[in-house]
Order: C-alpha cells, then structure tokens, then sequence
C-alpha cells in the first residue's frame, strides 16, 4: 500500500469537497432558474408583502400619533422592509428538505454515500438562495423605482448585496438548525414559526429594532437574527461604514457559530437516530 | 354525510393525539409562535397608538378571530392545507368510488395537532384582549362561523386549481398564505387596489375584516355583508370544487409523482 501524507492527502479532500459543494450548488440554481413559475410566485409574493407593510409604514408616518412616529425616516420605511424581505424571502425553506429526510427515511441512502449529508443538501439550497436574491433584489429595485421612491446609493447598494449575501447564509443556519430538529420532532413547522417569528421580532423584519427600547435594542442587535436581517436593513435607514463593519462581524461571528452548532446537532441526532431509530 | 364527516374528522384528530409528547410540542410551539406575532404588536402600539383608527384592542380582536378561524379550520377541516396535493397524486381516485362526498372525505382526511396552539390562542385573546363583553361573545363565535367558512372556502377554491395546472400544490399554499398575511393587518392600511384585492381574489375583507366590522358595530347591514360572502365564496367552492372533478373524472387532470 503506497503511504500518502496526510496533509496531502488533507488538501486534496478539502479540494474534492470543495468541488463537489460548488457543483451541487450550481445545481441548486439551476433548478431554481429552472422552476421559474415557482420564482415568479415568490417575487409576486414579495411585492405583495412590500405593499402591504409600505401600506402600513405610510399609514403610521402621515398621521404621526406620537413622538416615535416623528422618528421614522421622512421617506417611510418601504426600503428598509424591502430589504428585510428581500433577505428573508431569499433563503429557502430548507428544513422542509431536512423534516421529510429525516421523518421518512429519506436520509438512509446519503448515509452510504461518500459526501457529507450536509453539505450536500446545504450547498443546493445555497445555490438556490443565491438565484432568489438576485431575482427578488431586481424586482425589489424596480418595484422602488416605479413607486418613485427614491433607490439606495450606489455604495450603500454595494453594502446591501454584501450584507445581505451573508445575512441569507446566517438565515440558512438557523433554518438547519429548525430542520434538525426533526430527529426530536416529527415536524418541525411550530420550531419553523418560532424562528420565524423571532426575526419578525429581534430581527426587525417589519420595523428597526432601533425603534424599540434601548434594553431590547442592545439585546436584538447581538442574537444571530439580528445579523440575519437587522444589520443588513440599517444601511437603508442610517448608511455608514461603521456599520457596515459592524453587521459584517457580526454576521460572520453567527455564521461560525452556528455552522459549529450545525455540524453538534447533527452528530447528536445522527446518533440518536442510529441507536433508536427513527 | 354529517355523521360520516364527524366519524372521518374525529377519528384525524385522535391520530394527532396518538403522540402525545408531539401533539404537546406542536400545540406549544405554535401558541409561543402566535405569542411573539403578538408581542410585536404590542410594542408597536407602545410606540404608535394607532394606525389608521384601529386600536390595540382592535387589533387583538383581529388576531383573536383570524388565529380561531385558522385553528378550527386546522383541525376540524385539515385537509384542506395539502388538498391540492392530494388531488395531484390522484388520492380522489378511492374516493369517486365511495357513496360520499368526495370534497367532504378530502376535508376531513387530516387533523393538525399545531391547530390547537392556535385555536387556545384565538380564543384566549378574544376572551380577554378584545375588548368584548357577554353580550358581544356570541357576536364574536358568528364572526367566527362566518369568517372561518369564507376562509375554508376560499383555500377550496385555490386547491381546485390543481384539476387544471400541474404546479398548483405551491400555487395554492401561497394563496392561501397570502390571505393569511392580508388577514393579520389592521384592515385601514388597505386602499384602492390592495383594497379591492382583499375583499376578491384574497378575500382577507371577509375572513376577519368584515366580522370585526361586525362585531365592532352589530348592524344587520354588516352581518348581512359578511353572511353573503360567507354564502358566495361558499357556493364558488363548491362550484369551481365540482368543475374541476368533471375534469378529473375525465382524466384531464394533470397529476404528480
């Protein structure tokens, strides 16, 4: 038998997995391109939602009840929640592919195969994810420039995509997360809205957690759902390099932790399933 | 058929009690999840007061009625959350030979446990938040009644497309999502166009906007507003239900793996 060292050998798997984590992600994408009816459900959804909570913004904006509505910004904050959306409705539903592996004996066969399980199933849904942020970002933009709102400039547009790239891989962790749970639960839909719920709140998906009392705000802005979506939002409200550096490390931090997070899980379930079955 | 239905549903919902630690898990996770959507709102009214008219304890009997339509409908008729789907990978077929209703067996062939944490929710928040005395509880459970038909009707109406288009599976989850998302705003916000889609294709108007108005002001003009379109998107249902299986009896309908 031929020795191999095994920091040769180290490199070239890392090389393979590498490999085959673009090429199932490039897959991904072009599934999504290729179910464009499901796409243009999505971005009709999308414009939807913006009309509903701009709808809403404008509402609370043009009668300024309180002081609180004097500090919303004088454009309202149909930007901030097409941003938000636009992140949110990016990632997709992963856990559903986790729940139906998991739940119906779907994970059996990608146990005898040579690849992670994870990634194999991470990386489609990235490529996925990438494709709708494109799509959607497009729709967002010309829905913006018909209502003759004013668009983002064109350094805090660059920011946005950066932010919002990451802040979809952070929104991608937690959704594993939720799909894992199904080796405890048999579905995963009231983990699913919890998540969901918890970014409508501490991610200030239909609102800057800026507006909530400074206790909540210092809370919200450091939970992984703030990197989800807050620190990408913010650079529609108040755009600035501080921030941007900011939401950066702070995305990159949960995006670390929660991969780590990840990959435990995922042992302890595998375990659990391979002494108790499913 | 009453008798066959009750039989058919109850015999769903004891399956979704079998696991018990399950059913408490997804009873739980979903009265927590309507508890932060709640929460939200409580600290925007903290902020904001009002949007348009409507009030904390507007909102709440909003909430409380769409979330009670919602956990009725869920458990009570399940089947409609997954019908199209259903309909698709040809599980109709059984039932055309069977003396029954088919839209009833497709109602009843499933019971979710989640639907409770909603059900609890809905009516806790109408006991308490909503502002409603004694005498507007009854007015409330026909708000309900009439809200929770509209809603059943129009989600019928969405999986039935699935006689005809190959894709409607997710075409249908996302109607029937999209009038659940117009049905948790305060109905102020909508003007013009989203106006007109709320009391249509999306009749969010008539599942909580039009009971509210019901509730809120007990005139015989609005609960015949919300009793007609409660009749109306019900009849549409079962027309456009019917419609399409003359289709499917056909063989015409496009089906799934």
């Amino acid at each position: 038998m031929r020795f191999m060292p095994p920091t040769h050998r180290g490199e070239a798997s890392f090389i393979n997995v590498s490999a085959s984590a673009f090429a199932a992600a490039r897959l991904g994408a072009l599934q999504a391109l290729a179910a464009w009816p499901v796409l243009l459900g999505r971005v009709m959804f999308y414009l939807l939602i913006l009309v509903v909570l701009a709808a809403l913004w404008d509402k609370v904006a043009a009668e300024q009840v309180t002081p609180l509505a004097g500090m919303l910004p004088p454009e309202g904050l149909a930007i901030y929640i097409g941003v938000t959306e636009w992140v949110t409705l990016s990632v997709v539903a992963i856990e559903r592919g986790f729940e139906d592996d998991i739940r119906n004996g779907g994970l059996e066969p990608y146990l005898l195969r040579p690849k992670s399980y994870l990634l194999q199933r991470v990386a489609p849904a990235l490529g996925e994810t990438m494709v709708r942020l494109v799509v959607l970002g497009m729709a967002g933009l010309a829905a913006v420039a018909m209502s003759g709102r004013p668009l983002p400039a064109p350094g805090a547009l660059l920011a946005l995509i950066v932010l919002g790239g990451l802040g979809c891989i952070v929104g991608m962790m937690l959704y594993v997360l939720v799909g894992l749970a199904a080796f405890w639960m048999r579905r995963v839909l009231p983990a699913m809205l919890i998540v969901q719920k918890l970014s409508f709140l501490l991610g200030g998906l239909v609102a800057p957690i800026s507006l909530y009392p400074d206790w909540l705000f210092s809370i919200a802005k450091a939970t992984p759902f703030g990197a989800h979506l807050y620190w990408v939002g913010v650079q529609t409200v108040t755009p600035s390099a501080r921030l941007f550096c900011i939401g950066i490390a702070w995305q990159i931090l949960w995006s670390m932790v929660l991969g780590a997070l990840c990959a435990l899980v995922w042992q302890a379930g595998l375990q659990k399933a391979v002494r108790e079955g499913l | 058929m009453l008798t066959t239905y009750a039989m058919q549903i109850i015999a769903a919902i004891r399956i979704s009690f079998a696991d018990r630690i399950n059913f408490f898990l997804q009873m739980t996770g979903m009265a927590v999840n309507n508890g932060f959507f709640f929460l939200l709102w409580i600290l925007f009214f903290a902020g904001f007061r009002s949007v348009g008219g409507w009030q904390f304890d507007d909102v709440c009997l909003l909430l409380g009625i769409i979330m009670t339509v919602v956990g009725i409908a869920g458990i009570l008729f399940g089947g409609y959350r997954d019908m199209a789907a259903a309909i698709l990978r040809g599980e109709a077929d059984a039932l055309l030979t069977q003396p029954k209703p088919v839209l009833a067996r497709l109602l009843a062939r499933e019971s979710f446990a989640h639907a409770w944490g909603d059900l609890v929710t809905g009516t806790a928040m109408l006991a308490t938040l909503a502002g409603l005395d004694a005498t507007r509880m009854p007015l409330a459970m026909l708000g309900v009644g009439l809200g929770l038909t509209v809603y059943v009707s129009a989600s019928v109406a969405f999986a039935s497309l699935a006689f005809w288009i190959a894709g409607a599976r997710s075409l249908a989850r996302d109607l029937t999502d999209f009038l659940l998302l117009f049905s948790s705003y305060p109905g102020s916000i909508y003007t013009g166009a989203t106006k007109l889609i709320a009391f249509t294709i999306l009749p969010a108007g008539f599942v909580v906007l039009a009971p509210v108005e019901f509730v809120r002001q007990p005139t015989s003009g609005n609960l015949g507003i919300a009793a007609a379109a409660a009749i109306g998107y019900a009849s549409l249902a079962m027309f456009v239900f019917h419609q399409g299986l003359k289709q499917y009896q056909c063989g015409r309908t496009p089906t799934s793996s």
